[in-house]
């Protein structure tokens, strides 16, 4: 059967550095202006099954939010296929994009920007509906199914006629909820929906989001930095690091036997009430390195405790280690060097 | 019992706007003794932050501090001449607020910033002050001291910019520090970085602090006592592991449950319902009786006070929960 998302070798680097004349060089009597560039994403590629969970997670720069916005056309990909339901998507032009739009949505961080604040709630939950009829759909139907879509977020039909700022954080998010929902999507991705909003709360929208996807089959691209809360919600698990894919897992394989020392780090680092996890710490010092210089080799050498030559020579690339877990370190080849 | 180092005693705080009186803190009291560490929890709009900024005399118009006592050494801050409370901060209670960004001043250099902390609070000469910044900056993990100290803030990451500063906080050798939310705009790893410096620093100096955050899990990790508040009010206080391990308010409950656990996955997460109340409009009785899945008659018509419980918590509840439903 072919997956419901089939993302291959997405690549996404940004020009940054100005304008002309910020850029400017004189170099060996030449004029240059060079352009630098973020390597936002570097080959990342993984699949999501219908009604599956995949979670990314990874620390700020680490390119989980890009892939998201990438993958929802947001941005354009630098290279690499983004297969919805098996069509190459990535190179689609906006009008093109629209069929696929009725696929795929998406639910953002901040509940206070990503809604018009001039627009009603009614409307703002329409809109993609009417987008997707060119504003044929009959005025009835549509205000029906608003409403109804309102009901299933957990508001009223007294809710439809207000406006974005009269709700409080968990309610916006609710809102955005049943505006993605409006077309019938099977794919919603959402990009850290839960991380604005006070716990209590955030349970709230959690366990909406969970009784959706059992309700309608949906599959979720779920961003989140938070791995208490991924591992709530997920059934698969992808870590980045620096644009790059570091380990593919299922959830209880990451959790249980994380192989990369990037995700060892993950979770020695995360605060916890309960007692530590059962996993040997791994302490990280210093930060992440810019994106504009990529590290030679593997991409997290700067900070792993275990760092050798040959991670400065080579890259490495994913390879399984389990059941339909992946890691891409050279730990895996000489595991003696794993001094825990 | 020693007297405490700082005594919040009923402590309300209020803010005169136009759509109404905003009570965001409404009868606080706490102790800190010594060495101790407290997380102040609590959901948005708790009241927490107002807190900190009360103890340092940073609240201004249109709120005001309308009732209760901050004695600092059994000195009240409360209505302290300003020259005072000038003496007191940096000096005595020094704070670390949440976003590294906007707490430090770009257009002067990290050294500049540093050495006015110790200007106005010591009498060191200049070469003094000097080496001071440069062993307060290594302290705090930043290499190559002495050079970085005439970097200008945008010239340090994140993390780097929290430890520039905690070690401005540190410098004046506080005896409290208030941190707000100091490592909600990290990263886990950097996080954890800075907790372990800020807890290793504390000890060493032998320091108090006021930890304000919203995540429980940071503070059961860092405090030595927890202080839970709901609507500016305290709902419950006790040591860390009798707060977290089996507490006696629901509200703490409910926070707790609210966190996903590894080691039960359910297919649903325990929730509070409803939304924290609007604070001008609080319902008669508790405040969280709408939201409280122990509410009975009585909650309608009386505000609970914060009494003793069982071992060393205090909560604010008719109907506490029992040890045997700790979770």
């Amino acid at each position: 059967m072919t997956p419901m998302l089939d993302v291959r070798s997405l690549e996404q680097e940004f020009a940054i550095g100005g304008g002309l004349f910020d850029r400017l060089r004189f170099e060996r009597g030449r004029v240059l202006a060079p352009r630098k560039i973020v390597h936002a994403v570097n080959g990342v590629s993984f699949t999501i099954n219908r009604g599956e969970v995949l979670a990314l997670v990874g620390e700020s720069g680490c390119g989980k939010s890009t892939v998201a916005k990438t993958i929802a056309r947001i941005y354009r990909p630098t290279s690499g296929e983004i297969r919805i339901d098996g069509k190459d998507v990535a190179i689609l032009g906006h009008r093109e994009m629209l069929p696929v739009r009725a696929r795929m949505q998406m639910i953002f961080q901040d509940p206070f920007a990503s809604l018009n604040p001039r627009q009603k709630v009614r409307d703002i939950v329409a809109e993609p509906l009417l987008e997707q009829t060119a504003g044929r759909a009959a005025r009835a139907e549509v205000t029906d199914r608003t409403l109804a879509l309102l009901a299933r977020v957990g508001l009223n039909a007294e809710h439809a006629g207000r406006y974005p700022h009269q709700f409080s954080g968990g309610q916006r998010q609710r809102i955005g909820i049943a505006r993605a929902l409006s077309v019938n999507p099977a794919l919603i991705i959402a990009d850290e929906p839960v991380s604005a909003l006070d716990v209590s709360i955030q349970a709230q929208i959690l366990n909406l989001m969970m009784d959706l996807k059992d309700e309608l089959g949906l599959a979720y691209l779920f961003i989140s930095h938070d791995l208490s809360v991924v591992h709530h919600i997920a059934d698969r698990v992808g870590v980045m690091y620096l644009g790059f894919m570091v380990e593919n897992a299922p959830r209880d394989a990451l959790f249980a036997t994380p192989r990369h020392p990037y995700t060892r780090a993950l979770l020695s680092a995360a605060p916890t009430i309960r007692e530590k996890r059962d996993v040997a710490e791994i302490e990280l010092s210093g930060e992440v390195p810019s994106a504009l210089n990529l590290p030679s080799g593997c991409c997290f050498r700067t900070r792993c405790p275990f760092a050798w030559g040959r991670c400065t020579a080579e890259r490495p690339t994913l390879q399984a280690v389990g059941d339909d877990h992946t890691v891409a370190c050279h730990l895996i080849d000489e595991p003696e060097r794993d001094r825990t | 019992m020693t007297a405490p180092l700082l005594s919040v005693r009923d402590l309300r705080t209020h803010f005169h706007t136009f759509s109404g009186v905003v009570k965001a803190v409404n009868g606080v009291s706490f102790d800190i003794g010594a060495g101790q560490v407290m997380g102040l929890v609590g959901e948005s709009g708790g009241g927490k932050s107002v807190v900190g900024f009360s103890i340092l005399g940073l609240i201004d118009p249109p709120g005001r501090i309308e009732g209760g006592q901050i004695l600092l050494d059994g000195q009240d801050l409360v209505g302290a001449p300003e020259e005072a409370l000038r003496r007191v901060r940096g000096r005595q209670i020094s704070m670390v607020f949440q976003d590294p960004m906007t707490s430090l001043n770009p257009l002067h250099t990290v050294g500049r910033q540093m050495d006015e902390m110790l200007r106005l609070h010591t009498d060191l000469d200049a070469p003094a002050r000097k080496a001071a910044c440069i062993e307060m900056l290594e302290s705090v993990g930043i290499s190559r001291a002495a050079e970085r100290l005439g970097a200008y803030p945008h010239q340090f990451s994140g993390g780097m910019r929290q430890r520039v500063v905690i070690a401005i906080a540190l410098l004046a050798g506080p005896r409290l520090i208030i941190a707000d939310e100091p490592t909600t705009a990290l990263d886990v790893t950097i996080q954890s970085q800075i907790l372990k410096l800020m807890r290793r620093q504390i000890a060493d100096r032998g320091a108090s602090m006021i930890l304000i955050t919203h995540d429980l899990a940071v503070v059961s990790e860092m405090a030595d006592h927890i202080t839970v508040l709901y609507c500016g009010k305290v709902v419950e206080r006790g040591l860390t592991r009798d707060v977290i391990g089996a507490p006696a308010h629901p509200y703490t409950r409910g926070l707790i449950d609210s966190i996903p656990d590894p080691r039960h996955r359910q297919t649903r997460l325990s929730q509070i319902p409803g939304t924290v109340p609007d604070i001008r409009n609080l319902p008669v009785g508790c405040s969280f009786r709408e939201r409280c899945p122990r509410a009975q008659a009585l909650c309608a018509q009386a505000d609970p006070p914060l009494t003793a419980q069982r071992a060393s918590l205090h909560a604010a509840c008719h109907f506490p929960l029992t040890e045997a439903e700790a979770p």
